[in-house]
């Protein structure tokens, strides 16, 4: 299913399933590749985490290298399958543009009350960021994984130079990992937030939420009807200059002007909302 | 960068060096090592020729490779810091001079065990220190690469990367490196939190091979009962002895297989069952696997993931773009 507004449930569908799989096979092996990563140097001993009940096999670095080797595998493909296949099709709105730096800080001001938050598009701009960092650490730490790897296998005795450059690169790109697992945890504590932490479960938000903050990305579905086009860098530059509302876009995706918080602020939109698309029906984009 | 000149220095200079060690000493690597100094290596522990230097105070391996190592450990940190939350300090500064076990001041001891072979009473003495394995998990699997094995065979840990986690210890199935507390990197890190020393072991006196000289141990033996050579003669001779013996080997196939092959006219199985396992003395347990092996299988899925991951991707775009394709045709014939 690929994106498309849900007016009568008051839905739009933001990732699709296959989206979807890719980013729990990746979260959920990245977490045990953490965890694991963590069991293989000497902590688990030193720290009593053995005397934790499940977790009795964390001292046995024989058994943390099985977990990490299962979930390497599934990272790997996952990560490879996610850049080639969407590589292919062309689907680059989350790569970071022109800009993108100076969006997020007043984005990111935007969500401690400072300023108010320009018109966005399916992605927030810190989002772009976030994932171009995200990529070259899980490069990174493929690439590197895949020489220690070999290593263990087939050439204990490998140059020692190739062996030290790989194991610091794993060591310090596991360390960016563990800090970019802490931000994106970080990103959803924060309220304004919330509302994009279903979407990751269920593939769809709020279209309420998404015509307040993503007005950009629901605008280009019912005027083009299309999947997502990224604006050129200039017209997002003019968006962030002057936060006003497209003309194209209409009352319902106006900015949050003098809003008093965000959920207030959905709330107005929420009923404004339902007022004008009752008559609507599933738009299939 | 540094590693890779001394290895051409080593290279270049190697029969040179190695002709000028014979002529002063009169003792280096066999020639066919010497052809080839990035060849592997193996040596032989031959137990019907070690008396265990009774005669001397301390065997004479022994007494050769603390010579050799006196100076290796810095000086101690004093307080040692005390590591948090468990609490474990391994201090051996104050007991440099222990030879009865391995220690982190002592690499090799001989162990002497009592056995009744045939109705007849009998000491055997056997040299223990590390085995060097042909695929080290203690090497392997270190998280800093500061234990790393080389191409002569050698399994050597550079002091100056370890923090002592122990973690090569608890994966080697005779617990050889050794741990000193209040030495090494960590000491400049978080002590109190991270690291507790330095692992310490035989490195087959590595400096000393790269300069075509014998490791001290084999260099020092007055029977002859401990040799190197390429490791494909080695373990012909090993074999040759054993027949002519009719004895045992011990390490080519323990543990994946090692470079250290101990040739005995009693059974392993009689030596290991008269030993008592004690810290820093090991036991020979005969039947030693590879548990990395076992990693193996899975490991090599690994390798093959980024094809993996290739090939579903291909896969699904090819399958998406009919889809698309076929829904086109579709509006088109509406």
């Amino acid at each position: 299913m690929s994106e498309k507004i849900l007016a009568e449930k008051n839905l739009i569908v933001r990732h699709r399933t296959i989206e979807l799989v890719e980013h729990w096979a990746i979260a959920i092996s990245g977490l045990l590749l953490l965890v694991t990563g963590i069991f293989e140097l000497p902590v688990a001993k030193r720290y009593y985490i053995i005397n934790v009940p499940g977790l009795g096999w964390s001292a046995d670095f024989i058994t943390s290298l099985y977990i990490h080797y299962a979930a390497a595998l599934v990272f790997t493909v996952a990560g490879i399958f996610h850049l080639v296949y969407h590589g292919f099709r062309g689907e680059a709105g989350l790569m970071p543009q022109k800009g993108d730096m100076a969006a997020s800080v007043v984005v990111i001001k935007s969500l401690f009350g400072f300023g108010e938050e320009p018109p966005m598009h399916k992605y927030l701009p810190e989002q772009r960021l976030a994932y171009a960092g995200m990529v070259i650490i899980m490069i990174v730490l493929v690439v590197s994984g895949l020489v220690k790897t070999y290593k263990n296998i087939y050439a204990p005795d490998m140059s020692l130079p190739v062996v030290l450059t790989a194991t610091w690169a794993h060591n310090i790109a596991f360390i960016l990992f563990f800090l970019a697992f802490l931000a994106h945890m970080g990103a959803i504590a924060l309220r304004p937030n919330w509302p994009m932490v279903r979407g990751i479960f269920t593939g769809r938000v709020r279209l309420d939420y998404a015509r307040h903050r993503h007005s950009l990305w629901v605008d280009e579905i019912e005027t083009a009807k299309s999947p997502v086009r990224e604006l050129p860098a200039k017209e997002t530059e003019d968006a962030l200059q002057s936060p006003a509302v497209p003309e194209e876009a209409g009352p319902d995706s106006r900015m949050a002007e003098g809003r008093d918080t965000p959920a207030d602020e959905t709330k107005n939109q929420l009923t404004d909302d339902r007022g004008q698309n009752d008559a609507e029906k599933e738009k299939p984009t | 960068m540094k590693s890779r000149m001394k290895s051409e220095i080593s290279r270049r200079s190697f029969l040179r060096i190695a002709a000028s060690a014979a002529a002063l000493t009169g003792v280096t690597l066999p020639r066919a090592a010497q052809a080839d100094p990035d060849g592997r290596l193996s040596t032989l522990i031959d137990l019907s020729l070690c008396d265990g230097c009774v005669d001397r105070k301390i065997p004479a391996c022994v007494s050769a490779c603390k010579s050799i190592n006196k100076n290796k450990i810095p000086a101690v940190a004093d307080p040692i810091p005390e590591p948090w939350p468990r609490k474990t300090i391994e201090d051996w500064s104050k007991k440099k001079s222990v030879t009865d076990r391995l220690t982190p001041y002592n690499f090799i001891y001989v162990q002497k065990v009592e056995i009744n072979d045939g109705g007849s009473e009998k000491t055997v003495f056997i040299p223990r220190r590390c085995m060097h394995c042909d695929n080290p998990p203690c090497a392997t699997i270190c998280p800093f690469s500061a234990n790393h094995k080389n191409k002569n065979s050698a399994v050597a840990i550079n002091q100056n990367q370890c923090f002592g986690g122990a973690k090569c210890k608890d994966v080697c199935p005779w617990e050889i490196p050794q741990r000193q507390s209040g030495v090494g990197i960590y000491l400049h890190v978080l002590p109190g939190f991270m690291g507790n020393g330095v692992m310490y072991k035989c490195d087959l006196c590595n400096d000393r091979l790269e300069k075509g000289r014998l490791p001290g141990c084999i260099e020092a033996c007055p029977r002859q009962a401990l040799l190197i050579g390429p490791k494909k003669d080695i373990e012909e001779k090993a074999q040759r002895r054993a027949t002519a013996m009719k004895g045992y080997i011990y390490g080519k196939e323990e543990n994946g297989g090692t470079a250290t092959l101990y040739v005995s006219p009693v059974p392993f199985e009689k030596l290991n069952a008269a030993m008592v396992k004690k810290p820093g003395q090991p036991d020979m347990q005969t039947i030693v696997k590879r548990r990395m092996k076992e990693t193996d299988p899975l490991g090599k899925a690994v390798l093959a993931s980024p094809v993996l991951g290739l090939a579903a991707a291909g896969l699904m775009g090819w399958f998406s773009k009919r889809k698309e394709s076929l829904k086109e045709g579709k509006k088109d014939s509406v």
